[in-house]
């Protein structure tokens, strides 16, 4: 396998293999960043089909010549996506709340979740579907830094040193990002009085 | 004991190679047993990164997967299409060429510097500015594309007044001023038979007018420049006058009356019209002090005469500023009455001619009667 460099250089010169490498690689990790921000899959698809075209338009402007360097431009890229798509609508990630008191308290969104069909099981999509808000949610009370950390770690595979690398900071502070990042959403996911089906089985290992 | 974000680190660095050397999918993190079972404090954080990477809400679906790769490639060919054409475009022709690029470079050098020149010669108002030429040329270019020969001819008006506003200008450079009257009365000639070939009507008779008070207004200004002009531009700017219809002093004949003795008084008698009381005597072109008696149609002067050369040409000089001259003199000796045999004829160029004396071709010195 060619090294993640010198797919970039192809793909600079305007390479279509080379393009579809770099979107192989990295499709993953742009939506998975992108779906853990934004309350539906339609418009995960949406935001991620916008920064992969715009990766493809802006590619050969690309000063970037590492894979750190790429995949932080290119989570810049989906990041200022997610915030314009926030701004068209008139709300602001941050200000997305957990639910309270009452599971009611959460805002409803239209969400499409993989794998469940409403009309075979309607209580166990719409579970999953408000399971999910809750997971969004929690995930857009965390930094930007955070976040970055926890896609790269987890969504794209990297070492600490590589997330460093594309965040410009030491290991040691990428590992304190990391574990502020997993017991904030600990924390955040904990606090719903609701069980939440897809963290049951968490929450019973968790006890165990 | 290593603090809790270094042993979260470990068993997740330690899950990530787990999976490469096992060659799993990344999104299925695993949880070794032992090290689940050692570290209580951090279990629930690495199953927490676990269920994150599985959630199927953030794996990709293959379908949007394969429809999306291919809508990148062809908006990539697109860009590969725009790409090449803009190679092929103005500019990119001229960073590939470089000596077609240095010779439109030239080309609009010279257009600039054309376009320069003609702008800077259209300023031009002295005749004797070699850029003169090329204003004279823009203006015939003018006037041949002017469509209607009223246009024409109301150009060519335009061009006198332009010259004659001009002409001040030119006053102080003898040889520019000149030129500039001889281009006026070109011109004025000019717009004449332009305003001539018009059929008669409104359109001609506006235009004569038009013509007749430029005239008006070139003998007005003409008259005005006079005090300030040498001897010679007079007796040109007179001679302009005369063809624009004013009146001015003309002289027909000169006849030189010799003294009897040396340094005596000669006597001019000059014949012509329009010679005003008080007008001075010229004699080669210069300003002589002589009294004079005015009769209508002549003028007699006398005149103290040592033995100078014969002159060449006798005029006067009017009051007003106006002078005229003439080269037809007939010079003759006091005693007799009768001429000398010394005679100044006007050749077909208008200079005199000097009858040889004795002594040769040229006279020297007026003769006395003694000789």
């Amino acid at each position: 396998m060619e090294a993640i460099e010198q797919v970039l250089d192809y793909a600079r010169q305007g390479n279509a293999e080379a393009l579809s490498a770099l979107y192989r690689r990295f499709l993953p990790g742009i939506f998975g960043y992108i779906a853990t921000r934004v309350p539906d899959r339609a418009t995960a698809e949406d935001l991620t089909s916008d920064v992969f075209l715009q990766m493809v338009e802006g590619i050969h402007r690309l000063k970037a010549k590492d894979e750190a360097g790429f995949t932080a431009w290119l989570l810049r890229i989906a990041r200022v996506t997610v915030a314009g798509y926030y701004r068209a609508r008139e709300k602001q990630p941050a200000h997305l709340s957990l639910p309270g008191d009452s599971w009611e308290d959460m805002q409803a969104e239209p969400l499409a979740v993989q794998g469940s069909d409403p009309e075979a099981d309607p209580v166990q999509w719409t579970e999953a579907r408000e399971e999910w808000q809750v997971v969004v949610s929690a995930i857009n009370q965390l930094t930007e830094e955070q976040r970055q950390v926890l896609v790269g770690r987890l969504l794209l595979g990297y070492d600490v040193a590589t997330v460093a690398r594309m965040l410009g900071k030491q290991t040691s502070a990428v590992k304190a990002l990391q574990f502020r990042a997993l017991q904030s959403l600990q924390r955040l996911l904990g606090k719903s009085h609701r069980p939440l089906p897809a963290l049951q089985q968490y929450k019973k290992e968790e006890g165990e | 004991m290593k603090p809790l974000e270094e042993r979260l680190n470990d068993r997740l660095e330690q899950a990530r190679l787990d999976i490469r050397r096992n060659g799993l999918h990344p999104g299925g993190l695993t949880l070794p047993e032992r090290e689940r079972e050692s570290d209580p404090e951090v279990d629930g954080l690495v199953v927490l990164a676990q269920r994150l990477q599985q959630a199927h809400q953030i794996q990709v679906a293959p379908d949007f997967a394969g429809q999306l790769e291919r809508r990148l490639l062809r908006r990539h060919a697109e860009l590969r299409l725009q790409q090449r054409i803009r190679r092929y475009s103005f500019f990119s022709l001229l960073r590939a060429r470089p000596v077609l690029s240095a010779v439109l470079g030239v080309c609009l050098l010279v257009c600039l510097m054309s376009i320069s020149v003609l702008a800077l010669a259209a300023q031009v108002t002295n005749p004797s500015n070699p850029l003169y030429g090329l204003k004279r040329w823009e203006q015939q270019v003018q006037v041949q594309m002017s469509g209607s020969s009223v246009a024409q001819a109301s150009l060519d008006l335009q061009f006198v007044q332009d010259q004659l506003k001009a002409l001040p200008a030119n006053s102080a450079h003898t040889e520019a001023y000149r030129q500039a009257l001889i281009e006026l009365d070109e011109q004025i000639d000019t717009a004449a038979a332009a305003i001539d070939k018009l059929p008669a009507g409104a359109q001609h008779a506006r235009l004569a007018s038009e013509l007749a008070s430029v005239k008006r207004d070139a003998i007005q200004e003409l008259r005005s420049l006079l005090p300030r002009l040498a001897l010679p531009e007079r007796l040109a700017t007179t001679g302009e006058l005369a063809r624009l219809g004013d009146t001015v002093p003309t002289l027909t004949h000169a006849t030189l009356v010799l003294p009897e003795h040396p340094n005596g008084q000669a006597t001019i008698i000059l014949e012509g019209s329009m010679i005003q009381a008080k007008a001075q005597l010229l004699v080669n072109g210069a300003v002589v002090d002589a009294s004079g008696t005015f009769q209508p149609d002549q003028v007699v002067f006398a005149v103290a005469w040592n033995g100078e050369l014969y002159p060449r040409s006798l005029g006067i000089l009017n009051p007003d500023g106006t002078a005229a001259e003439t080269t037809a003199i007939t010079i003759t000796g006091a005693t007799n009455g009768n001429q000398s045999g010394h005679s100044n004829q006007p050749t077909p160029h208008g200079k005199p001619t000097v009858t040889p004396t004795p002594h040769g071709n040229r006279p020297e010195a007026i003769p006395t009667p003694h000789h």
